[in-house]
């Protein structure tokens, strides 16, 4: 009888609602308000609506009808495949990059740094749009395009630069190495800045050289940034819409539409609501899963 | 202390809602008493209805059409007080996708433009009206029977067309005439490809193109549906309600193509759409396509700017020449017609009562003086009776050549068959945007042959309407 006493008293106490429990609740509804109408409301939507041949007067339940066409369709294959081209390259290519600037900014004074960054982050301040339209005139494949003339001038024939396979992914790419490290940078020098100078100042009692100490140094102690900036990296890079969009339309031959343009094209050109959201589904779990994976292989010895 | 702040928080988050779902209400409360003073006297006297809001989705179908639509509202409101019209501008790049956006999101806008392609994929969306529902058979009299093809689907009246617009190349006389080109019998009388690829070789000089056709991106299906009259492709579908895009004349359409691309008398570069006119404007191209009636304004005007200094830079004087599409041998002469049309949509809380009153306002706008001025601005001539006794008065400024190879190509025009399905209609636009384009596009680019081009065109029609329902052999 005690035995069983015991435990319920106990659970009696853990689960007590007091009035600073409620205190609490009020605090965070406001945000679980908003969690709930513009991101719960939206995923739930999206999955119920993946199950149905949507029309906006009275949609018609398919089962898996979605899911079986998107994962049918060479074009849905041939996105993901340009979609993981374009991550694999970009992501680490663009960390790499970004670690660098920071390495060789770290060493100014602090104004200078601020004038480094204050550059390098100007870009991200430009909408995706303004940037694009720049871009679209540097890589115009008329002869009077920034990019054409700079072959023109070392000799080199003129390129149709987001109009030819061999060059759309690689202009898209190339886009994104030049105008998208600011915030990386940003991130990098204050993971930089977080660490203790006893270490370079020991490493320099041991004799260590400059690649010693960003290798045995620098780099271990930003791995958290860095898992970071790949997590984030990897999700952002497989939601890329607005360069494909405005730059190439998913051309020439869809060889740059991206999974992101083509939900787009499937839910606002073509009207089949249903499909976009069954694809948009199926790329969160891929993205889901990369995260886990992310997290799984880099991250243990991470603390968050 | 904590739990007032809590609670204030909380208070300020339920007004904050409370005020966005209260906000369309609100407009409509304030907007009301607007109206009822904007009426005269003698609105007490009319029959009394029900307020009702017509929302109008309206792209630049001419200069300022939006503010055109508002004062046209002004005028019918006057008569039916009841009615409160509200425009929403778009622009040629988001209208579409504004559109869509709205009619999946469950708020249709009541009436938009459209073009005849699109109208399949929005009647498979359930938004489509049934015009002869609503419409009285009066007011549907007034409309030329032989258009209402272009609106059918499902043998169901969708829509009724504003204007047709005849689709084909535009050209700079002189250099025409330069090149060897018997211009006024090319007008009047439409030329073979041999003559026109002649014409193009001649035109071609050191900064001058023979011919500019814009590429980029989804216009390359103009290739496909304005071009396509080289080979005697003049719609998706043929007679027999086959797809037309898997027949010998694709592959006819796509070797002429490739030619054409690799001659050297077209850019080996992507051109936008609205780069062909400027390239016509600057004398950067001799022909350019596609090209319509209405461009003559755009050339007058850009002259006039020349001759008084007020010109951008590289502008030179010209005389625009409206032309015919060229035809292979044994091609019959066709010409493509685009129909530009206003829609009206339903949602799926729409009663009858507000489709009445809407289709009532679709009818004035697209009709009569609204019809006219539409198409006295892209030099068409209207397609209903009241429209066309109201260009009665209407004084078009179009040169004799241009008028008569408007006329030339209107008698040439191929309507749609009849009694294509909207499904139909929707799996070709689906089929022209994921795999006619990009395929172009590479052929374009030198990345794929014509017989290669056509072999996966024909593969994804065959998977998609299935073989027996897609022509395969030489139609026309």
């Amino acid at each position: 009888m005690r035995k069983e006493k015991a435990p319920r008293t106990l659970a009696k106490k853990q689960f007590r609602f007091t009035a600073e429990d409620g205190t609490g609740y009020l605090f965070i509804l406001f945000a679980m308000v908003i969690f709930a109408i513009f991101t719960v409301y939206p995923l739930v939507s999206a999955v119920i609506t993946s199950f149905q041949k949507y029309k906006p007067v009275g949609s018609e339940w398919i089962a898996l009808e979605n899911y079986k066409a998107t994962l049918k369709n060479a074009l849905f294959w041939k996105a993901m495949r340009n979609t993981v081209i374009y991550t694999v390259i970009t992501v680490p290519v663009s960390q790499l990059i970004a670690f660098g600037i920071a390495i060789m900014i770290m060493p100014f004074q602090k104004k200078t740094q601020t004038v480094f960054k204050a550059i390098y982050y100007i870009p991200a301040v430009a909408s995706g749009i303004a940037l694009s339209v720049v871009w679209q005139w540097i890589y115009s494949s008329s002869p009077s395009g920034l990019a054409n003339q700079i072959m023109t001038f070392f000799g080199l024939p003129t390129q149709n630069w987001l109009a030819s396979s061999k060059t759309a992914m690689l202009s898209l790419i190339l886009m994104v190495f030049l105008s998208s490290q600011g915030q990386n940078i940003i991130i990098y020098i204050a993971a930089l800045m977080g660490i203790d100078n006893s270490y370079f100042e020991a490493a320099e009692i041991d004799g260590a050289n400059f690649i010693e100490k960003v290798i045995y140094i620098v780099w271990p102690l930003c791995k958290p940034t860095t898992l970071f900036l790949l997590v984030t990296g990897v999700i952002n890079s497989f939601q890329v819409f607005v360069n494909a969009y405005m730059m190439t339309g998913g051309g020439p031959d869809n060889n740059t539409t991206m999974i992101g343009l083509l939900i787009f094209n499937n839910a606002f050109k073509y009207g089949k609501y249903g499909l976009a959201c069954a694809q948009a589904v199926l790329l969160t779990i891929v993205i889901a899963a990369l995260t886990a994976l992310q997290f799984k292989l880099n991250g243990d010895d991470v603390e968050y | 202390m904590k739990k007032i702040v809590a609670l204030l928080l909380a208070v300020v988050m339920l007004l904050g809602l409370c005020a966005c779902g209260s906000t369309s209400e609100k407009n409509e409360d304030t907007k009301a008493p607007e109206q009822t003073a904007a009426n005269d006297a003698s609105i007490e006297t009319e029959k009394e209805a029900a307020p009702d809001t017509i929302t109008v989705l309206a792209p630049p179908v001419m200069n300022d059409y939006a503010n055109y639509v508002r004062t046209a509202a002004e005028e019918y409101v006057k008569t039916h007080p009841n009615i409160t019209v509200e425009v929403i501008e778009t622009t040629w790049a988001d209208h579409q996708d504004k559109m869509t956006t709205m009619c999946l999101a469950g708020e249709a806008p009541d009436i938009s433009y459209s073009e005849t392609g699109w109208l399949g994929t929005y009647v498979e969306m359930g938004v489509g009206v049934d015009l002869k529902e609503y419409m009285d058979a009066d007011m549907l009299a007034d409309y030329d029977e032989g258009t209402l093809s272009y609106t059918t689907l499902d043998d169901t009246l969708y829509a009724v067309p504003l204007y047709i617009s005849i689709q084909a190349l535009g050209g700079n006389k002189a250099m025409l005439e330069e090149a060897g080109v018997d211009v006024e019998k090319v007008q009047s009388q439409g030329w073979s490809y041999d003559e026109f690829l002649e014409a193009i070789k001649n035109g071609t000089k050191d900064g001058t193109w023979g011919f500019v056709f814009a590429n980029q991106g989804i216009t390359t299906a103009d290739f496909v549906n304005i071009f396509g009259g080289v080979a005697g492709l003049t719609g998706s579908f043929s007679d027999e309600l086959k797809y037309a895009y898997t027949s010998e004349n694709m592959l006819n359409l796509l070797k002429v193509m490739e030619e054409i691309t690799s001659s050297g008398y077209m850019p080996n570069y992507t051109v936008a759409a609205g780069e062909r006119l400027v390239m016509l404007q600057k004398g950067e191209t001799m022909v350019t396509g596609k090209a319509m009636p209405l461009f003559e304004t755009n050339c007058r005007t850009s002259t006039a700017a020349v001759q008084n200094g007020t010109a951008e830079e590289g502008f030179i004087e010209m005389e625009y020449v409206f032309l015919p599409m060229p035809t292979l041998d044994g091609v019959k002469a066709n010409c493509y017609g685009g129909g530009g049309l206003l829609v009206p949509f339903r949602n799926a809380n729409t009663t009858d009562e507000h489709l009445k009153n809407v289709v009532e306002f679709y009818h004035y706008l697209s009709s009569g003086q609204c019809a006219a001025d539409v198409c006295d601005a892209v030099m068409l001539p209207a397609l209903c009776e009241s429209g066309r006794k109201a260009q009665e008065n209407s004084e078009l400024v179009q040169s004799e050549g241009n008028a008569i190879a408007s006329a030339y190509c209107t008698s040439i025009l191929v309507a749609p068959p009849t009694g294509i399905t909207a499904e139909q209609s929707a799996n070709a636009e689906t089929i022209l945007n994921e795999v006619i384009v990009p395929k172009m596009e590479a052929l374009i680019a030198g990345e794929a042959t014509a017989e290669e081009v056509y072999k996966i065109i024909c593969d994804e029609a065959f998977a998609l309407f299935g073989e027996e329902n897609c022509e395969t052999g030489l139609i026309g």
